[in-house]
């Protein structure tokens, strides 16, 4: 080690963090260079001046602020991710709803969905383009009719009597209907 | 590395216990905040700045993987937000590692007469340049290693003994010239 870089590390002998050889080299140059050894009194000195000036920093003050802050810092976080919870349960309700409505469509047994029970379709009829639901609904009480399914892509829906209501009645009603643009009698399932 | 006293603290602290957090406070508080005053020499500004590192102490403190010791790394954080302070100001941080104009060696029983007074010893520190400034701050208020140093401000160490030999000759003589003229305490 040079002599310069001996007095460079002069300073952390003087504040003790020097170790190993390092520590060893300096101390024994220092033994054996009064210069050197004068010099890392001075050091000391100003450390020792150094570390017993007062100093007025912020204290309980500071430490106030930095609570509040923090404080102020925490809610914020969970005021934004209180959202995200609402967001989560509305997204998991909405789930349930759809799940629940596929449910009832799918285990609503075969052929596809049905309106009205297990009632088999009697009729497929299609309707004027312009019928109103009122229209369509008065008609249909008054045929005594309900819809077991439809509208298909081709925009038929497949009608069946209500109870006490015969097939014949029905159609005669239908047929009477200038509403009804088309109306075929629907095959029975085997 | 030795056993950082502080450790426990910061692990607690990154699992978000203000306690813990006020704990560090008051331990490094005035440590911090004397070496953040060491470069801004304005203490409004310097606890403006403190409070800013403890913010960010808080905030970070889960990211902290204990390559250095927790103080190590606040001090590092201090050093950062003191350097952009003065960027704020519009002042350019110059390095201090001027070589020396002439060899005229101080005398060291001169200074160790002045390194005893208070006021010859702050009036020198301040005329130090702030890498120089930083350095014996850190060195002698903080009892830093240089390595330590070398990690607060981001410079390898042996940049750490350069600035440390020129900041301790430019101290000493500014001592010895303090004391030969007279200056008054």
């Amino acid at each position: 080690m040079t002599r310069d870089e001996i007095s460079a590390l002069l300073p952390f002998l003087a504040n003790g963090t020097l170790e190993g050889t390092e520590r060893a080299e300096v101390q024994d140059a220092v033994t054996h260079d009064p210069e050197l050894a004068a010099e890392l009194e001075a050091l000391k000195a100003v450390r020792a001046t150094i570390q017993a000036e007062e100093s007025y920093s912020p204290g309980e003050m500071g430490l106030a602020r930095l609570m509040r802050d923090v404080d102020a810092e925490t809610q914020a976080a969970n005021a934004n991710r209180r959202p995200l919870i609402w967001q989560i349960a509305a997204a998991i309700l909405l789930a349930l709803v759809v799940g629940q409505t596929v449910w009832q469509f799918t285990d609503s047994g075969p052929g596809g969905y049905q309106l009205a029970g297990d009632t088999p379709p009697a009729f497929t009829a299609a309707f004027r383009d312009d019928v109103t639901e009122a229209e369509l609904r008065s008609l249909l009480l008054e045929a005594g009719v309900e819809i077991v399914s439809g509208p298909s892509a081709l925009g038929l829906y497949a009608l069946a009597p209500l109870e006490g209501v015969t097939r014949e009645e029905a159609r005669a009603e239908l047929e009477a209907s200038d509403l009804v643009e088309t109306l075929e009698t629907a095959e029975t399932p085997d | 590395m030795a056993s950082d006293p502080h450790a426990e603290l910061m692990k607690r602290i990154g699992q978000g216990d203000k306690q813990a957090l006020a704990q560090l406070y008051r331990a490094l508080e005035k440590a911090v905040f004397r070496f953040i005053q060491s470069k801004l020499n304005d203490p409004f500004e310097s606890a403006d700045v403190l409070h800013d590192v403890f913010i960010e102490v808080w905030r970070s403190a889960s990211k902290f993987e204990g390559r250095s010791k927790v103080q190590t790394w606040i001090m590092g954080i201090a050093y950062r937000k003191s350097i952009d302070v003065h960027r704020k100001r519009g002042r350019v941080s110059v390095t201090d590692d001027i070589p020396e104009t002439a060899d005229d060696t101080p005398d060291a029983e001169t200074c160790l007469t002045a390194g005893q007074e208070a006021e010859h010893v702050r009036y020198c520190i301040e005329t130090l340049g702030e890498d120089h400034r930083s350095a014996i701050t850190l060195a002698f208020f903080q009892d830093m290693a240089y390595a330590e140093i070398a990690k607060v401000v981001g410079v390898p160490e042996g940049t750490v003994k350069t600035r440390i030999y020129h900041a301790k000759k430019l101290l000493m003589r500014c001592l010895s010239g303090r004391v030969q003229r007279g200056a008054v305490a």
